[in-house]
């Protein structure tokens, strides 16, 4: 596997600082899967730990931005909360325009047992008002279950839970300015949305089809199975920097292929679109253990 | 003006058209104004990038929510010619030509609707057929994104040009453009020309599913565009339907599956799914009973041969979590592997290997991995029982003879060489003891995302599986089947005990919040009821009153002897007791005469036996009427109650009760209670009339009604008074 010993050199650097990062996650795939019978770590447990020791974050995520064409993301999960709102953060912080959305009917966080949840409100309630409950409410069992962890970082990406079902979409976010990844999203619409568990894409295409798609515009809709857990979702952030590197570098291509008529078949010129699948596949080997779906859908 | 914008390069002039882009964004109403503006600069002879912004910017402007239906009308007339020029300048960049088709897509059903009512002016008209046609044109052999917007734009033309049911109006405003707002005299729009080049587009659309077509791209995009016709075009659903169900999205799944076939394969039949269960579900023409129910059968089993299908390809590489014995098998799952003993065989039996083994281990003779999971604890002991003598009396001697022999080789073998205990962590490989009786496969399926479990269970399992032994056995000891007793537990000092005891009494208390009260009085068993036999909160009341009462009862003297200035468990329970009644002593006073009843009875024992331990019950009498006293109204009948139902009454009681007086509201209250005891309680009569007539001298208020009553119970007891003012003092 040369893609093990690419991935090796890869890691020994840094996964966000290099323009590609394909090779990158095969490092924890060919780990994983060669980890054999010493460790009792489940599969997806030992892909996190090798993902997490072969790439450190450097500078929290943060990276430069190289300018240039942005895909515009939205992630979608159930509450809002921990998944999407982990992918937001780190596409925000790898400079890519981005929106987060819950599907769900109610923002759920877990309670002191499991029969009894933290319910609130979606649009109405703040990431920060959610936190001082909990806070008031318990702080040692909340910060012991990273609940406050989470939504203090939440706080600081933008005001509250939004749900996808209520979004009106192309509706200008002029006003969330101080959203983190709001540059770029003015107009309120999305070329990708991916969604971290199936029920939501669902979901998403169920109320895409129901809108009637008005906005004549197409979007690649894309699911990704994350656990809904604070380490699957740190993992699965990554994979969802990787994918959108991936498309965006697609969709840059494109942009810069000029002149030449696209008309000829077989030139290569293939656009962004019908590459989607392709690079999504190519994902997927570096990602086994996140399944991926993907459609074609209308706004 | 006009010099420096020539000389200003591309991307500041993107920099510039950006921000205006910002500026209509953020004020609506500069909308019309700025689009205007822009269209000479992005025109068909501008650069690439900016005709690119500009198409981009035209289709976002047309399709914005913002904008009301009249200002989008004025708007869309005013940028057609744009759309119909960017279409049609000579090098067909894909970007510019599926922006400027998606901009068309919007603007039809407008334009439409403008000449219906405006057909004196056809030059919109003709610019939007002329971009039709431009369309339909480059359909065929335009590269996938673009002609996924050709499709789109066809929908919204099937759309704008069939008849509506009209549900859409309501529901989705601005698709609501049909072939009904139509005359058929109007004198630029044929109805019955359109509607035919309607069912023309439709076919043309429907052709890559007729096709079967591998393009998932092209697949996708029509299918997801479907649903709005199918339920507000009724005209085209059954068409739509049947076509839907004559397609296998399955069909590139029979080719070699590369990572990009898996993704397509996937990607159509999860689509064409997601199509049907929504009009299933949403379309009320495909509900059971409405005219398309004929369909629903054929659509429900389309999608269950689908799922079907799907399983099948994709069993292996797509499922999620394929079963455990499969993984382990395939994947060298170390963490679901069975941990199999070693030594199991059937008919031989070989020593166990060395290193740490369970006593199940030890006595299991069998190698089905099945069997060796079973925990046979699990089986009812009457049913153990009989399946253990049946056996018995069917085995061979031999048999039985030669298991025995194996089990003692396997003792055998530990005894010469123990292994040393093992301290934290087996040894990789190993089996690990604490993972055997935990259910780790089962755990898997219980994922359940909708409670946002920050660990699910299989999460805790695993951390339970790592982690060290709770108690390290020492293996070696417990194979020698030695003696074996319970180290006696620490001695308990004082303190330790009083603060459990403290513990043991508030956890007493805890049931009687969850414990509901009876509604209805139920009839009372007298005295066949047995004290507790019902889980309600009287009978839990009684458990805890005789646990306050009686826990003790001649352990006394000893105990307080040693602990004194300390509180017993009684004298916790009584503490918590006399809390708990005051807490709502109105309602609680029932619990009030049970105690002390019960506190009574306990001081009789006491004086019986002569122990000489402390007696309880005037004491807690004395201070439960302490308590309630200072709170009770003129209303409060319950003191009355309270009075007669206590086993025995002092002066002292009834002195505290006298102060009542003091309060004319009460002075009522207290009389009739006196009264009451007197006419009742003949045993107390005496005290009680004494207490009457302590209350005629020190109260004056209270005068009138005490006089009736001693006028009557105690004749010539005023008059007494009264003549012999000097003696009163004397007899009281």
């Amino acid at each position: 596997m040369d893609a093990a010993a690419d991935g090796g050199a890869t890691a020994s650097t840094t996964e966000v600082s290099s323009p590609s990062t394909t090779a990158v996650a095969s490092t924890s795939t060919t780990a994983a899967a060669s980890s054999g019978p010493s460790t009792s770590e489940s599969a997806s447990a030992s892909t996190s730990a090798s993902a997490s020791l072969s790439t450190p974050p450097p500078n929290n995520g943060h990276r430069e931005d190289p300018g240039g064409f942005k895909l515009k993301f939205c992630t979608v999960c159930a509450s809002n909360q921990n998944r999407s709102m982990e992918s937001h953060l780190r596409l925000a912080l790898a400079n890519y325009p981005v929106i987060s959305f819950g599907t769900g009917s109610l923002v759920r966080l877990p309670g002191p047992t499991i029969q009894q949840p933290n319910v609130y409100k979606f649009n109405e309630t703040s990431y920060d008002s959610i936190y001082r409950e909990l806070d008031a409410k318990d702080p040692r069992l909340y910060r012991a279950n990273g609940l406050l962890n989470m939504l203090g970082r939440n706080r600081n990406i933008k005001w509250g839970p939004e749900r996808w079902q209520d979004w009106q979409i192309g509706m200008p976010r002029t006003k969330q300015q101080n959203d983190k990844g709001s540059e770029g999203m003015e107009a309120g619409v999305a070329d990708v949305v991916i969604t971290c568990e199936e029920r939501c894409w669902d979901a998403v295409i169920d109320d895409l089809l129901n809108r009637g798609s008005p906005l004549n515009r197409a979007v690649h809709v894309i699911n990704i199975d994350i656990k809904d857990n604070h380490e699957e979702a740190s993992v699965g952030g990554r994979a969802i920097v990787d994918l959108a590197d991936s498309l965006n570098k697609l969709a840059v291509e494109e942009r810069e292929k000029t002149g030449a008529s696209v008309f000829d078949a077989g030139s290569g010129r293939e656009g962004f679109d019908e590459r989607v699948p392709e690079v999504l596949g190519e994902w997927q080997e570096r990602w086994p253990n996140l399944p991926a779906t993907w459609t074609l859908a209308w706004f | 003006m006009a010099a420096p914008t020539k000389t200003l390069s591309v991307a500041d002039q993107l920099d510039q058209l950006q921000a205006a882009r910002k500026l209509a964004l953020t004020t609506p109403v500069y909308y019309e104004k700025i689009v205007k503006g822009v269209l000479p600069i992005i025109g068909p002879t501008a650069p690439i990038e900016l005709r690119r912004w500009g198409a981009e910017f035209l289709a976002e402007s047309l399709a914005t929510p913002v904008l009301a239906k009249n200002e989008k009308e004025s708007l869309t007339i005013a940028v057609l010619d744009t759309i119909k020029a960017l279409l049609e300048s000579g090098d067909d960049d894909p970007i510019v030509l599926k922006a400027s088709i998606g901009a068309a897509a919007s603007a039809y059903p407008i334009v439409v609707r403008w000449i219906i009512f405006n057909s004196y002016h056809p030059d919109p008209w003709e610019q939007m057929s002329a971009i039709k046609s431009r369309v339909f044109r480059i359909w065929d052999t335009a590269p996938p994104p673009v002609k996924l917007a050709c499709i789109k734009f066809a929908q919204r033309i099937v759309l704008a040009q069939t008849v509506s049911n009209g549900q859409e109006a309501r529901l989705y405003p601005g698709l609501d453009v049909s072939l009904g707002m139509i005359t058929g005299s109007h004198p630029i729009l044929d109805p019955r020309r359109m509607e035919a080049e309607a069912t023309g587009l439709l076919d043309r659309m429907l052709g890559v599913l007729q096709d079967n077509s591998s393009d998932a791209l092209l697949v996708d995009g029509t299918l997801n565009c479907l649903s709005i016709l199918i339920r507000t075009r009724p005209s085209t659903s059954n068409r739509i339907i049947n076509c839907i169900l004559n397609f296998n999205p399955l069909k590139l799944a029979n080719s070699p599956m590369t990572p990009k076939t898996k993704v397509l394969v996937k990607s159509m039949e999860k689509t064409t799914r997601m199509l049907l269960i929504h009009i299933i579900k949403r379309d009320p023409n495909f509900q059971p009973g409405a005219p398309g129910s004929q369909q629903l059968g054929r659509i429900q089993q389309y999608i269950q041969r689908l799922e079907r299908s799907k399983t099948e390809i994709f069993d292996e590489a797509g499922r999620k979590r394929a079963l455990a014995d499969q993984s382990s098998a395939q994947y060298g799952d170390t963490k679901r592997q069975r941990t199999e003993t070693p030594a199991a065989v059937a008919v031989t039996i070989p020593p166990l290997g060395p290193g740490p083994h369970r006593y199940s281990a030890l006595y299991t003779i069998t190698n089905n991995a099945g069997l060796q999971s079973f925990d046979a604890t699990q089986v009812p002991h009457q049913l153990a029982t009989r399946i253990v003598v049946k056996t018995l009396s069917s085995i061979s001697q031999g048999v039985l003879d030669f298991a025995i022999a194996g089990i003692r080789d396997r003792l055998k073998t530990f005894q010469p060489a123990p292994t040393p205990s093992f301290a934290g962590a087996p040894p990789p490989g190993a089996i690990n003891p604490a993972t055997a009786p935990l259910g780790v496969e089962e755990g898997d399926d219980d994922y359940e995302p909708n409670f946002n479990a920050a660990e699910d269970t299989e999460q805790i399992l695993n951390k339970l599986d790592n982690a060290p032994p709770e108690v390290p056995l020492d293996h070696t000891e417990a194979l020698d089947l030695g003696p074996f007793t319970l180290p006696s537990p620490p001695l308990l000092d004082p303190d330790t005990a009083i603060r459990l005891a403290q513990a043991a009494a508030s956890r007493l208390f805890g049931p009687l919040s969850s414990l509901k009260e009876e509604g209805s009085r139920k009839p009372r068993a007298g005295i066949n009821r047995l004290a507790a036999s019902s889980y309600d909160r009287e009978s839990w009341l009684t458990v805890v009153t005789r646990l306050a009462t009686r826990s003790t009862a001649g352990l006394e003297s000893n105990f307080k002897k040693e602990e004194t200035g300390r509180l017993a468990l009684n004298d916790t329970l009584r503490e918590m007791l006399f809390v708990y009644i005051l807490e709502d002593w109105r309602r609680r006073i029932e619990v009030a005469v049970a105690w002390l009843c019960e506190e009574w009875y306990n001081d009789q024992l006491i004086k019986l036996s002569g122990s000489g331990a402390p007696l309880n019950y005037e004491k807690y009498a004395l201070r439960l009427i302490d308590g309630f006293l200072n709170y009770i109204t003129p209303q409060d009948k319950v003191l009355t109650r309270f009075l007669a139902e206590i086993p025995e009454l002092s002066r002292e009681l009834l002195g505290k009760c006298k102060t009542l007086c003091g309060d004319p509201t009460t002075v009522n209250l207290t009389l009739t209670s006196m009264l009451y005891l007197v006419m009742m309680r003949p045993p107390v009569r005496a005290i009680a009339l004494d207490t009457v007539a302590e209350i005629w001298q020190e109260y004056v208020d209270a005068r009138p009604l005490a006089a009736k009553y001693l006028t009557k119970w105690r004749p010539g007891f005023i008059e007494s008074q009264t003549i012999g003012q000097s003696s009163a003092a004397a007899s009281a």
